[in-house]
């Protein structure tokens, strides 16, 4: 069995700007108002002046546990052994929603068809397009980058087998990661306040690039 | 403000706020949504089981009871498989409306292949009862015995005279009706698969993503003794529709009704304990979600048809089980097994249905 292929998200560096989610379409020749593989939601939390906004990008997380393949009635969602990516043979999906509710991350989409569809890692291109390709290769063994990786304008999304994608993480998500956060579905930065970024820059430790434009 | 009965959009934003102490935040979107047809697959199939289970049943219970003739045993078990054999008729083109490839669901022996799905479970339970509902009523409905019997659930009968086989069908029932035994044994399996449709309940409580649903033990039971109460109730309702004689049999049953009701009650109870208790944010949505706007009519239609249903099952039962009906008891107790079953399958119905619509404003996570 390969390495588990996984997504990492740091919301301090995303500006909001939804090039993944446009990127993702594109790539995947979808129209513009399908639904999103990969969306991105602004998440504000208290009231002015104390009002923030974090805006998170969000897509299927290929879960090490996936959900969504056990409860999958005619087996058209599998979790690959070689990468850990999860495809949808659409030739088997009967429609029944319930990969939908499984999903703890809202990722699967249904078309006009009525069929699953959702992000494949851009192992393929199009709904169902991963299903029975080879394994996934890394840009430095020629596969390509994901789209909604290669077009953040932030570096804020990353995805790779989960050594890589840990080695690039900060301690701080690390950590969090081996702790059980989000059930170790995904790896996530701990959304920074800038009290909190300037403590850390005061002290030397590793900030993973929060973007602040204050102080 | 307390967050249980402030308005939903109220109640989220507290708890997303509550939440932001803890490791993980979580963020709030709609989830996805099954259309009404789900509950009503999720009813029909236990009511479906209800309904064998009782015609299944039906003539141990005449025997260890003594009834006065034959005639209310075989009222009680056609009307049961007939519920048996519509409401899983029911239950398959509801869930079959909702899916979007149709062919490959009715193809499930081909595509069904995920035995750790409860859909694939399922559809194997209630194609089996089916089965088994179908030919038992084939058995009660034609042949010389039921040629010669009375009751208003040999209805049937009389839409295959109409079509001028009615002569065919008694003389293929009675040439090819198995030995009492293997009877006996197709009883058996079509009570344990009546008692398999719990796995409607499974299907809802393995989705850990909901809290509402997510409980193993709560969902499952509640279900199941809503759901077969429902069917057990509707087929000595229709019963007593026609035949209007409260013999201990039908206080069996009614007192087996109000029994199960009072179970299912316990059951939502104790599932309505776990939620209030929990601390997940989507708990305390669901929470707020039930006992607020319209959602909270449904729930009190729960409560209210199961207590209703529990209190005058048992009631009647033990009235008429002990032999303390009479002509005037007769009277009242007939029309209100009838009004409070007719209340307990509504009650069964918007149990799920509400299960469904208070999860439908459940979130999602949302990484941050």
């Amino acid at each position: 069995m390969g390495e588990q292929w996984m997504f990492y998200f740091d919301p301090n560096r995303c500006i909001g700007c939804h090039a993944c989610s446009v990127a993702c379409k594109q790539r995947h020749d979808r129209d513009a108002d399908a639904d999103e593989w990969r969306s991105v939601f602004h998440v504000s939390t208290g009231e002015y002046p104390e009002f923030e906004e974090v805006p998170v990008s969000m897509s299927c997380m290929h879960c090490h546990d996936a959900p969504c393949e056990s409860v999958c009635p005619p087996d058209a969602i599998i979790k690959r052994d070689e990468d850990g990516i999860v495809t949808v043979d659409r030739d088997r999906c009967i429609g029944c929603h319930y990969c939908a509710w499984a999903c703890p991350f809202g990722a699967p989409t249904y078309d006009d068809e009525g069929l699953m569809s959702k992000c494949n890692l851009c192992l393929g291109e199009g709904a169902g397009g991963g299903h029975g390709q080879p394994e996934r290769k890394t840009p430095e063994e020629g596969g390509v980058q994901p789209a909604c990786v290669s077009d953040c304008v932030g570096d804020a999304i990353k995805a790779g087998p989960q050594s890589e994608v840990m080695a690039e993480a900060s301690d701080r998500a690390a950590e969090r990661f081996e702790d059980g956060a989000y059930d170790q579905r995904v790896i996530v930065e701990p959304v920074d306040d800038d009290a909190a970024v300037a403590e850390a820059i005061r002290e030397g430790e590793s900030t993973a690039g929060a973007v602040t434009y204050e102080g | 403000m307390d967050p249980l009965t402030a308005p939903l959009e109220f109640a989220i934003a507290l708890e997303s706020g509550l939440v932001g102490q803890s490791a993980v935040d979580h963020y709030w979107l709609s989830a996805d949504y099954w259309d009404l047809s789900i509950p009503l697959y999720l009813f029909l199939a236990v009511v479906a089981g209800g309904g064998v289970l009782t015609g299944a049943t039906a003539p141990v219970l005449a025997r260890l009871l003594g009834s006065a003739d034959g005639r209310l045993e075989g009222e009680l078990a056609r009307w049961g498989f007939l519920v048996g054999v519509v409401s899983a008729a029911g239950a398959g083109l509801a869930v079959l409306s909702h899916l979007a490839v149709i062919l490959r669901a009715v193809l499930f022996p081909i595509y069904l292949t995920n035995f750790e799905s409860w859909i694939t479970i399922g559809t194997w339970i209630l194609v089996g009862l089916s089965v088994i509902a179908t030919v038992c009523l084939v058995f009660r409905l034609f042949g010389a015995k039921a040629a010669a019997a009375e009751g208003a659930s040999l209805f049937p009968r009389a839409i295959v005279g109409k079509l001028g086989l009615l002569e065919l069908a008694d003389r293929l029932v009675d040439r090819f009706r198995p030995p009492a035994v293997v009877m006996g044994g197709l009883y058996a399996a079509g009570s344990l698969l009546a008692i398999a449709t719990i796995y409607t309940g499974f299907e809802l409580s393995i989705v850990e993503t909901v809290p509402l649903w997510n409980m193993p033990v709560a969902v499952p039971l509640a279900f199941l003794f809503s759901g077969l109460a429902a069917g057990i109730g509707l087929t000595v309702g229709l019963t007593l529709v026609f035949e209007r004689r409260l013999e201990p049999i039908i206080g069996a049953y009614a007192a087996m009704v109000g029994l199960l009701s009072g179970l299912g009650l316990a059951a939502v109870w104790y599932g309505w304990s776990v939620l209030t208790a929990s601390d997940a944010p989507a708990a305390a949505a669901s929470q707020v979600a039930l006992t607020n706007g319209t959602l909270a009519a449904g729930s009190w239609l729960v409560v209210f048809g199961l207590a209703v249903a529990s209190v005058v099952g048992l009631l009647v039962g033990a009235l008429a089980l002990t032999g303390r009906s009479g002509d005037g008891t007769d009277r009242l107790a007939g029309p209100a097994l009838i009004g409070s079953f007719g209340l307990l399958l509504l009650g069964s119905l918007a149990l799920r249905i509400i299960l469904l619509l208070a999860a439908e404003q459940n979130p999602v996570v949302v990484v941050g």
